[in-house]
């Protein structure tokens, strides 16, 4: 193989699952068996292809060599045998100044010697561009990143959410070919880290620069992602778009990932007032969603209320079916529930002294009520 | 819950703070009794006498030289020990780490074995070109530089140690290549402690006597550092020309660790 090509023609031969969507038709980066081994980290022949302009989430457990794949990728390790193409481009011995490809850390990593306008402007300084240039186009990214009134503060006066704003146009002011996030958001509060998601929508949407981000968040997943890669142990076990991911999950470690283990595919029916009811193998719940057609539904275990009797509660859903299975966990215990018709199961969360005073063993029927609002459709 | 909160007398505490307490006032009396040995008039004769000038001045001078020959050395060495695999690195390292508890006159024989121009095949060498290193102010500044690098390379490796790699990484990927990161990232980064290694490794030099004293020699101004002024007159029986330049060394070991306190702060420099 002499070259990456640009329609994907390979990609039956190496990995069937790690091509980019069909929508996008240019291929922009292309790993194709790479080998590392780094202290005691090992990836054995791993492959993947990313889209032009495509948003690829990597998830996966701690120690899946997701960072190791980012900094290869970036050119700060060197492969034992593989390739890596950009753009058709072999890249694999070329040095990180020379790829074109930006990264940024979890943990902001801005060079607490200079001011957040020198830091955005470092990499114009590498290129010898001018100083009013510089301060120029630094001003432009800051401004709309909303940290245009902080050029000339340093590092370690700025919140978190600001840092990494700064990171962030310290990357795209290059406009790298590929933008490579380490977990940008996990170091971030809950309001700044939606904030700053919008904000990375707004700008692949208007930069349309390929990037491929690693995060522990499944709100990333589905408000960014076209594509989702899962890693484990150093290879990559699942590809594909974010309802393939969900649909055909490797179930253990998409549950545990999201903690909603009450994850079904569904056809959905919009009602009146923003209401919508979804069936699901034959049984019906009620969701507030605008959405129609085939949606997956999700529903975390602690908004299931478990019940002997029928409640009498203002809450949309409830089901009644025979408790299957109570795992403990030492915390809480979990309640499987398979509703009666459908044999849909459900999995509930209790205390153990819930579980006591309630009294339920295997076999019991039971009643699972919980609101519209409880069953999320993405 | 009052007992709880409530100091106690502690018989413990009290002989532990005593001790260390008995420690400083020891300290005070033992260097206040050498500085008010010497009447003032005496101590400001021999502090201004041309022998304690040029030893001033030798010493100065030679522990600046080789205090940049061993940051010449140290820099890139500290670096590589702390960033990069290469083949014999743990053994590199106890080797770099052994003079660190070795005593320097041993060093000092080594190397006057190494540059005699009749104990070895390198000192003849060099006595054929006409360098002869042996009892020369060029000694001091070989027998300084050889026994603060290793100490200079343990003071560097922990400061680089602290600048965590991603930065580089960060710096690469922004276009600047390995040298320009390291001027324009790490060294920056580590500057504080850097200086502080620097700073120490000097005054280092100011105080060397052992290696200075097998290779150097003792010569009366010629290879007159402070030290070595101090021990010559010492030997004459001039204890106030003794005691000036032990108070001049005392005075830089002052300085030397406030400006080390000042640069160090929070920073974890290793004092060595």
């Amino acid at each position: 193989m002499s070259e990456a090509d640009n329609t994907g023609s390979m990609t039956d031969i190496t990995n069937p699952q790690c091509s980019y969507s069909k929508e996008s038709s240019k291929n922009c980066l292309t790993i194709e068996n790479f080998s590392i081994t780094l202290g005691d980290f090992k990836a054995e022949n791993l492959n993947l292809k990313v889209g032009d302009g495509e948003y690829c989430i990597v998830i996966g457990p701690t120690g899946a060599g997701k960072t190791i794949l980012l900094e290869t990728i970036a050119g700060i390790h060197r492969l034992k045998t593989g390739k890596i193409y950009l753009h058709g481009r072999d890249i694999t011995d070329i040095p990180p100044e020379l790829r074109g490809i930006g990264i940024v850390y979890q943990d902001y990593m801005l060079f607490p010697h200079m001011t957040i306008g020198d830091n955005i402007a470092f990499g114009l300084k590498q290129r010898g561009v001018s100083k009013e240039e510089r301060e120029r186009q630094a001003a432009e990214i800051a401004g709309k990143l909303g940290i245009g009134h902080l050029l000339g503060r340093y590092p370690q006066t700025l919140s978190g959410g600001e840092k990494q704003r700064a990171a962030i146009a310290r990357a795209v002011i290059l406009k790298p070919k590929v933008l490579l996030l380490d977990e940008p958001l996990s170091a971030l509060d809950n309001t700044t880290r939606e904030s700053l998601r919008r904000e990375l929508k707004k700008l692949h949407k208007e930069m349309h620069t390929t990037i491929i981000h690693i995060t522990h968040h499944f709100e990333d997943i589905y408000s960014l992602a076209d594509r989702v890669v899962v890693m484990r142990e150093g290879s990559i076990i699942q590809c594909g778009t974010v309802e393939e991911i969900v649909r055909k999950p490797d179930t253990r470690f998409i549950a545990d990932f999201t903690g909603m283990e009450n994850i079904y595919a569904g056809i959905c029916t919009p009602l009146s007032n923003g209401t919508c009811e979804i069936e699901i193998n034959g049984l019906k719940l009620y969701a507030v969603s605008d959405r129609s057609g085939d949606v997956n539904v999700g529903i975390r275990p602690e908004e299931l209320i478990i019940s002997k009797e029928k409640l009498a509660s203002s809450a949309r859903n409830s089901v009644c079916g025979e408790v299957i299975k109570i795992t403990d966990n030492g915390i809480f215990s979990k309640i499987a529930v398979a509703e009666e018709k459908s044999g849909v199961i459900f999995t509930a969360a209790l205390t153990k002294q819930g579980i006591e005073s309630m009294n339920v063993t295997t076999g019991d029927k039971v009643y699972l009520t919980f609101k519209a609002t409880a069953v999320h459709v993405f | 819950m009052t007992t709880q909160t409530k100091h106690h007398f502690s018989l413990f505490k009290l002989l532990c703070t005593g001790t260390a307490l008995a420690a400083v006032l020891g300290l005070i009396v033992i260097f206040a009794g050498m500085i008010l040995y010497p009447t003032p008039a005496d101590l400001i004769d021999c502090l201004l006498s041309e022998e304690i000038r040029f030893a001033i001045t030798l010493s100065m001078v030679t522990a600046l030289i080789s205090t940049f020959l061993c940051a010449v050395i140290a820099i890139p060495a500290a670096y590589s020990m702390t960033r990069f695999d290469f083949f014999g690195k743990e053994a590199a390292n106890i080797l770099l780490n052994l003079p660190l508890s070795l005593p320097p006159l041993v060093a000092g024989i080594a190397l006057l074995i190494f540059f005699s121009p009749v104990l070895s095949p390198a000192g003849g060498l060099l006595s054929a070109m006409g360098i002869n290193i042996v009892y020369t102010s060029a000694a001091i500044v070989i027998a300084q530089f050889f026994v603060n690098t290793p100490y200079m390379i343990r003071s560097l490796r922990s400061s680089f140690s602290m600048v965590n790699p991603r930065y580089e990484h960060t710096a690469r990927t922004l276009g600047c290549s390995e040298w320009n990161t390291f001027v324009q990232v790490t060294l920056p980064m580590a500057k504080s402690g850097l200086i502080a290694g620097i700073v120490i490794t000097w005054s280092k030099a100011m105080g060397e006597f052992g290696a200075v004293l097998m290779l150097a020699g003792a010569i009366a101004m010629k290879t007159e550092t402070l030290p070595i002024a101090l021990f010559i007159n010492m030997t004459t029986g001039d204890i106030e020309k003794s005691v000036a330049a032990a108070i001049i060394l005392l005075a830089i070991s002052a300085v030397v660790l406030i400006a080390v306190e000042h640069y160090g702060k929070g920073r974890g420099v290793d004092y060595v």
